[in-house]
């Protein structure tokens, strides 16, 4: 894995997108998340807003700003659920953050390590969501980690598609 | 100290976020008196807040959708594709005289049922008023399985009612809002709805499995329990009225809690489609009584189909008595499992004549042996012999 020393931190460029871009791209993956499930009846493996803080916090190398995202998303998600809100704000909170620090120090132009990363940050994101359900709050729940082996390797599949469709939407000057 | 600030922000953000959102949790859980920590089933006010915008932002595109993708189906099914509708109404209508017949048939029995359960004091509710909603979203985790519908407060809608199809029940009203409402569905893990066993009428509590499946939860293991067996709502969770169908027995499990031996989970397979459901009906009032529209249906059955209801029913006591009648049958002196009506090696076998809803003497093989009696002399009777349906005289 190709790896930068601190002195080239504030040499890379920080892309920027159309406001468009921010305002639509989460909104979009939230109603497709929370509709598509109805289409593909028992094979929701994905997290589309998942696959959207990854791309935003690789891209722009914000920590904040990923972990702003990933809260505001993880919230967002919970709240259509009949979960507890705050379990998959928590797990995305971190993985905003996570991924907004690698995008410092990793060079996430490459598309094999971008995709390399949406697959560990979707298992993580799980694991983290175990955690804060069982471990934090002492609630009960069956799991089945094949399942989210499974998602993660769907939300690899999706970032094979749609990275490469974002990167096109970005201002180039 | 402001350097520390600056140079430490991105982390102490981070905590910020993290330490508020285990906050928010902290208050939306609590303890049940068997210990366990449970999601409170009443949000608080700030929790409905969040809700409610979220709803607010994904209901309007999923509705979109939904009238996009209806107004489609609409436009094929009833201009374009109209091949063998003739046939079909003709099968339908078929469908609605026979249903009518039934109807009839079994109104008698439901006023009767109604004047005994008057008589002990018990009051069944009947689905009295429902509303049609239409299912337009869900909550894109498979960990929660719930769904939105387009009906909300506006519609009469409130938490807690049921939520059913004409196949069987849904899941309940979790949360509502003005113009549409969330549904927790039979096969959360956090559902609960009160069965039972239709045939061994074993009582349980119906909740979801990880991956999606009713079950019912932590029962005495019991080997009369097999697949195949209708499990209804039992109607003692107070949303649910009795009797609904749930589905059917699929298989038996060990319970996984190792520490409750001997208790099983019976898997069930949900009688509606839970994960292809477009409409369905929610219960937003029971009542003691018919409905409107369905007392205005019986009269109708009533009416029109009532005398040929009975002229029915008289044909087929008709046929009974005859088949009752009819010699050769049935042979006195041969023990029930080897009387010719059970003889599988005939091609063209006789029908086996129905059960008499009276037995007397005279029903095949039901005139019981005297009893033997002292006599007032002292000699006992002997039995007297069975009366033979052919009349003829025994020796």
């Amino acid at each position: 894995m190709t790896t930068m020393s601190g002195d080239f931190r504030r040499d890379l460029e920080v892309r920027r997108y159309p406001i468009l871009v921010y305002a639509l791209a989460p909104l979009i993956a939230l109603v497709l998340q929370a509709w598509l499930p109805r289409l593909l009846v028992g094979y929701t493996w994905f997290d589309l807003p998942l696959v959207i803080v990854v791309y935003f916090a690789l891209v722009h190398r914000i920590p904040i700003q990923g972990t702003l995202m990933g809260a505001g998303m993880g919230l967002f998600e919970d709240a259509l659920t009949g979960h507890a809100i705050g379990v998959n704000g928590i797990a995305k909170t971190v993985v905003g953050f996570l991924a907004s620090s690698l995008g410092v120090r990793i060079d996430v132009e490459n598309p094999t390590i971008r995709l390399g990363l949406t697959f560990l940050f979707s298992l993580l994101s799980s694991a983290l969501f175990v955690f804060v359900y069982r471990g934090l709050l002492g609630m009960s729940s069956d799991w089945n980690w094949m399942v989210e082996v499974f998602k993660a390797i769907g939300n690899t599949l999706i970032a094979l598609v749609l990275f490469p469709a974002l990167d096109r939407l970005q201002i180039r000057e | 100290m402001e350097s520390f600030f600056i140079r430490y922000r991105n982390l102490l953000v981070l905590l910020t976020v993290l330490v508020a959102q285990i906050v928010g949790l902290a208050v939306q859980v609590r303890r049940t008196g068997a210990g366990r920590n449970t999601l409170d089933p009443q949000d608080g006010p700030g929790v409905r807040l969040i809700r409610m915008w979220a709803d607010a932002v994904v209901s309007p595109p999923e509705r979109l959708i939904h009238s996009v993708k209806l107004g489609g189906v609409g436009v094929w099914q009833s201009y374009i594709d109209l091949r063998h509708a003739h046939e079909e109404n003709l099968a339908l209508q078929k469908t609605i005289d026979r249903l009518r017949l039934e109807q009839a048939a079994l109104l008698e029995d439901a006023k009767q049922g109604q004047r005994l359960q008057a008589l002990v004091n018990f009051q069944e509710k009947y689905i009295y008023k429902t509303v049609t909603a239409q299912a337009i979203g869900a909550s894109g985790s498979d960990q929660s399985r719930v769904f939105y519908l387009d009906k909300g407060s506006a519609d009469g809608l409130e938490r807690d009612m049921a939520v059913i199809t004409p196949d069987g029940i849904v899941g309940k009203v979790r949360d509502v809002f003005p113009h549409s409402a969330q549904v927790l569905a039979i096969n959360d893990q956090s559902s609960g709805a009160g069965v039972i066993l239709e045939t061994t009428r074993i009582r349980g509590i119906l909740r979801g499995n990880a991956i999606g499946q009713p079950q019912i939860v932590g029962i005495l293991a019991d080997q009369r329990i097999q697949a195949g067996e209708k499990v209804l709502t039992a109607g003692g969770d107070l949303i649910f009225p009795r009797g609904l169908p749930v589905g059917v027995v699929e298989k038996v499990v060990r319970d996984p809690d190792p520490g409750r031996d001997g208790f099983i989970d019976v898997i069930v397979k949900p009688a509606a489609h839970l994960d292809q459901l477009d409409e369905v009906l929610v219960i937003t009032s029971t009542q003691p009584r018919f409905s409107e529209e369905e007392q205005k249906d019986l009269a109708t059955s009533e009416a029109l189909k009532g005398p040929e209801a009975a002229a029915i029913a008289e044909q087929k006591k008709a046929s009974e008595v005859m088949a009752e009648r009819l010699p050769g049958l049935i042979d006195p002196n041969l023990p029930p499992e080897q009387q010719p009506l059970l003889e599988t090696t005939n091609p063209n076998p006789a029908p086996r004549p129905p059960q008499a809803l009276h037995p007397d003497r005279f029903t095949p093989g039901g005139a019981q042996p005297k009893t033997e009696q002292p006599t007032a002399d002292g000699a006992e009777t002997k039995p007297a012999t069975p009366a033979t349906p052919q009349g003829k005289p025994q020796p």
